[in-house]
């Protein structure tokens, strides 16, 4: 045994492609056993990203998304007439005048929730209640009390409002001496901050959090949890009766007559002057942020890249193309920006970076797809070999050593089964039973046998006749002894170089039966993998999702062409090249 | 010789036989109640043993199987589920779209394959036989799905040469089979998947044609050609090519066979409205009389040219007889 496995290894080792090919399995083997630390994700999460991207609108047909402006997702943004400010995660500010986003650095790392521009001054609200000023040069960092979340902010004539969990809400700037003036009753803690700016609390009679506020001319709507609806005039907040429950995320005024407020599921208040009312709107998942620019025009986003434009008394939807959530929403008057974005589906991302592959459509990674796939290729490959191998043995060696009726019988099943087509024999048991990795093991294993069996069955023929067959039956050793212990050694090799040839071709009949969707749908495969390219459509443009999987059945394949043909010669003399 | 065609002809018929009886057993046992699938749940018990009177499902089960059996006979081989319509018409349509595919592609593939053949054969040692037997096995183990994906994703949407799915553009108007095949659109069609298939089977000829001409060339009238002062060129591709075709023509009708049944992938690829296709869909759609047939009629077609090339090596090559096999 040992000397007959030093030959197969000289074989290998004096023939180059035999030789690559030997290594090549040996790495795959390695891949395979190795996967849960060779994957660098589960192949089954969907991956997601965030970072702070931009939306520009022009009009509902002319969208350009500003990608990746800066790694953190941008929370709200603010138009004040000549310049854009947006804020985000981790202390982000982003000012921008002309063509580029500049960052602001202030040294905090809060999160910023809110933001709200207006002629005399500048406001920025975010965790920890962080509060940022802007007094028409810069920006100074404030913090009113520690334990609130501020949510959402609204300014207007060197006036400010700042509103956020729990119902919180302060008063600051010019509005405090109205606050102050008309009920000291419903004022409470007192904040002077180091930098000299005035905050009061103001009691708003909620207890939900307060998701969004807006001020123009001296009238103010602040919307949050449950439908809740307040109404802030002269410093005095009173809560209004709201036509829905449904959470309500942000609010925009236009002047006292014209207002917009939107929330979960779709939902759209408008503002007439005396009465808030529910509106139809296209978008049916959560709406975050709306901007009225005009009386008849208005912009509001959501998750999943919806946008949506109002002109006239019409929204219409805005096909962005990009599933990106966005969060805040601004406008001037020739157009409209939102950002974000929070945490979306990588989907068909090129490869690079984290994902050495790419990512399919639901932001699968498809490295760590294909290096589970040689798993399962291997072992439905080896399974459905050993199966092909041990029926077609068996039966060469009984047809070729009783020969006559059995043979003649044997010979015509082997016929029989040369006349059925693969793949669908396969789709026939798929057919009467449901698909799976046991189907494919069966149709593979149940039908190719035949090559097999005609092979040994010829080796076999010319063995029996041989004296040491005759010595043997002579010698009193019944026909199973003789078969199994005496021709059988003798035909080993061919079966082991048979059990080579019909792995390949297990691998490529799996691959094949699976990317037809006959495969196991949980487990991945390398047929899987490009039966789910096939599926989603984004073949035609994700080559990155394509050329893996085949590249590697394409190599696992021609590799066991290659040893199995350096190893014909010791499997068969007669076939050693002259 | 009679004897011989007789004698392939009836186990031909034999070896049918066991395969539609099997497949009977086969759709029967794993459909014990075929009604489920053509009518809907909520069907009170008597009306659903009316239907099943009508279908001759209350017969016992070999009644159902020589009903069955008479029917395949007579070539009535029931109505599709899914277009309502007698299957054998759909099937016999879709088997010609396939013809049309893979006749070409292979007929292509085998008259290249051997010529190169003789080169590697001819060239024997150099490095473009390494290259060439490297090559073949290559092109082998690559699945033709996936050379069809890139096909169609390089050829058909990134240069947008060549049309991805489909045999002609829709609408389109033809009388007849021949009406439809034979324009430019049709061929502008076919190109990128007969071109798929046909480098998957250069392989097999070329290497078949490379052994048997290796062993051909051994032989004296080789050696006489030599001495008669041909040119090389002339020795292998007039003399010894002429006597190494035989092993090829073999395989070409083993693959032909093969073909109508094994690509289905292809045509899923390319939407190739052919018999692989259509039961692929039948599957799908659980349309069991549609997809009987499609493989009905994929193993009859193997059988038949399985039987032809029995008969065409023992016209070939009269040292091959059945008689002394067995």
């Amino acid at each position: 045994m040992k000397r007959f496995l030093l030959t197969i290894w000289k074989t290998i080792r004096s023939d180059t492609p035999a030789f690559a090919g030997f290594c090549a399995v040996a790495v795959l083997i390695a891949v395979a056993l190795g996967a849960p630390i060779i994957a660098t994700h589960d192949p089954n999460e969907m991956n997601y990203r965030a970072e702070g991207s931009a939306l520009w609108i022009d009009d509902p047909e002319a969208v350009e998304l500003e990608e990746s402006i800066v790694p953190e997702t941008l929370r709200s943004v603010a138009w004040d007439g000549s310049r854009y400010v947006a804020v985000g995660e981790s202390g982000t500010i982003l000012g921008r005048s002309e063509t580029d986003w500049e960052r602001i650095d202030l040294a905090i790392d809060e999160t910023l929730r809110g933001v709200s521009l207006s002629a005399q001054a500048g406001l920025a609200v975010g965790d920890g209640g962080r509060v940022l000023l802007f007094d028409g040069e810069a920006w100074i960092a404030e913090q009113l009390d520690e334990s609130i979340t501020l949510l959402a902010a609204a300014s207007e004539d060197g006036g400010m409002l700042a509103v956020g969990e729990r119902g919180s809400m302060y008063a600051g700037g010019t509005l405090l001496d109205a606050v102050e003036r008309l009920d000291p009753a419903a004022l409470g803690a007192s904040f002077e901050t180091e930098t000299g700016g005035r905050w009061r609390q103001v009691n708003s009679g909620v207890t939900g959090d307060l998701h969004g506020a807006t001020l123009s001319d001296g009238l103010g709507f602040i919307v949050g949890e449950r439908g809740t609806l307040l109404r802030w005039e002269n410093g005095r907040v009173e809560s209004i009766d709201s036509p829905i429950f449904r959470d309500l995320n942000s609010v925009s005024l236009y002047d006292r007559d014209n207002g917009l407020a939107v929330g979960d599921r779709g939902t759209v208040l408008r503002w007439n002057g005396t009465e808030w009312r529910e509106m139809q709107g296209p978008i049916s998942r959560n709406i975050r942020s709306v901007t009225m620019t005009a009386p008849d025009r208005a912009v509001a986003v959501g998750t999943h890249g919806d946008i949506m434009i109002l002109e006239g008394d019409v929204w219409t939807r805005v096909r962005s193309g990009y599933d990106r959530h966005f969060r805040g929403s601004a406008g001037s008057d020739t157009g409209f920006v939102v950002v974000g974005t929070d945490p979306y589906i990588n989907a068909l991302s090129p490869p690079g970076g984290e994902h050495l592959f790419g990512t399919t459509h639901n932001g699968r990674d498809i490295f760590s797809q294909v290096v589970y796939g040689s798993r399962t290729a291997l072992i439905v490959g080896f399974i459905a070999a050993l199966m092909v191998t041990v029926i077609g043995a068996n039966v060469g060696l009984i047809s070729g050593y009783f020969k006559g009726r059995t043979d003649s019988v044997l010979m015509r099943i082997v016929d029989i089964m040369y006349a059925i087509p693969l793949e669908p024999f396969a789709m026939v048991l798929v057919l009467l039973g449901r698909p799976g990795i046991g189907i494919i093991i069966l149709a593979v294993g149940l039908l190719t046998w035949r090559t097999t069996a005609r092979l040994i069955r010829s080796q076999v023929l010319s063995l029996a006749g041989r004296p040491f067959v005759k010595a043997a039956r002579v010698a009193g050793s019944g026909h199973l002894r003789v078969l199994y212990v005496h021709i059988a050694p003798n035909v080993l090799p061919l079966v082991f170089l048979q059990l080579a040839v019909a792995m390949a071709f297990a691998i490529t009949a799996e691959a094949t039966l699976s990317f037809l969707g006959l495969g196991p749908p949980r487990l991945y495969s390398w047929g899987t993998i490009l039966h789910q390219a096939r599926l989603s459509g984004a073949w035609r443009i994700a080559w990155w999702w394509v050329i893996p999987p085949g590249v590697l059945i394409m190599i696992t394949v021609v590799s066991v062409f290659f040893i199995s043909r350096a190893l014909e010669v010791i499997a068969n003399p007669r076939l050693s090249r002259s | 010789m009679h004897h011989v065609v007789l004698k392939r002809l009836g186990q031909a018929i034999f070896t049918m036989w066991i395969i539609l009886t099997v497949l009977f057993f086969l759709f029967r046992l794993g459909l014990p109640d075929p009604t489920v699938a053509l009518v809907s749940e909520g069907l009170s018990p008597e009306d659903r043993a009316r239907i099943a009177a009508r279908f001759g499902l209350d017969r016992g089960i070999f009644t159902q199987y020589f009903i069955y059996l008479r029917n395949v006979l007579s070539g009535e081989l029931g109505r599709s589920f899914h277009y309502n319509a007698p299957v054998a018409g759909i099937v016999g349509d879709r088997f010609l779209n396939t013809m049309a595919l893979m006749l070409p592609a292979i007929l292509i593939s085998y008259l290249v394959g051997p010529l190169l053949g003789v080169l590697l054969a001819w060239k024997r040692g150099s490095r473009l036989e390494v290259g060439g037997i490297s090559g073949a096995l290559i092109l082998r183990s690559a699945p033709m799905f996936w050379t069809g994906m890139l096909a169609v994703m390089v050829f058909g949407i990134w240069f947008g040469w060549f049309p991805t799915s489909g045999m002609r553009t829709f609408p389109y108007e033809a009388a007849h089979f021949f009406d439809k095949i034979f324009t430019l659109d049709f061929l502008h069609h076919l190109i990128l998947p007969a071109t798929v298939i046909g480098l998957y089977y250069l392989g097999l000829p070329m290497l078949i044609m490379r052994n048997t001409m290796l062993e051909v060339l051994g032989e004296n009238f080789i050696e006489f050609c030599q001495a008669r002062g041909m040119s090389p060129a002339r020795i292998m591709y007039a003399h010894a090519a002429r006597n190494a075709l035989l092993p090829v023509i073999t395989q070409l009708a083993i693959t032909i066979g093969l073909a109508v049944g094994g690509q289905v992938v292809v045509e899923v690829v390319f939407s190739w409205p052919g018999l692989g296709l259509e039961m692929f869909n039948a599957v799908r759609t659980s349309d069991y009389p549609l997809a009987q047939a499609s493989f009905m009629l994929m193993a009859a077609i193997v059988l038949m040219l399985n039987l032809v090339v029995d008969l065409i090596y023992s016209w070939l090559d009269p040292r091959v007889t059945y008689t002394a096999a067995r």
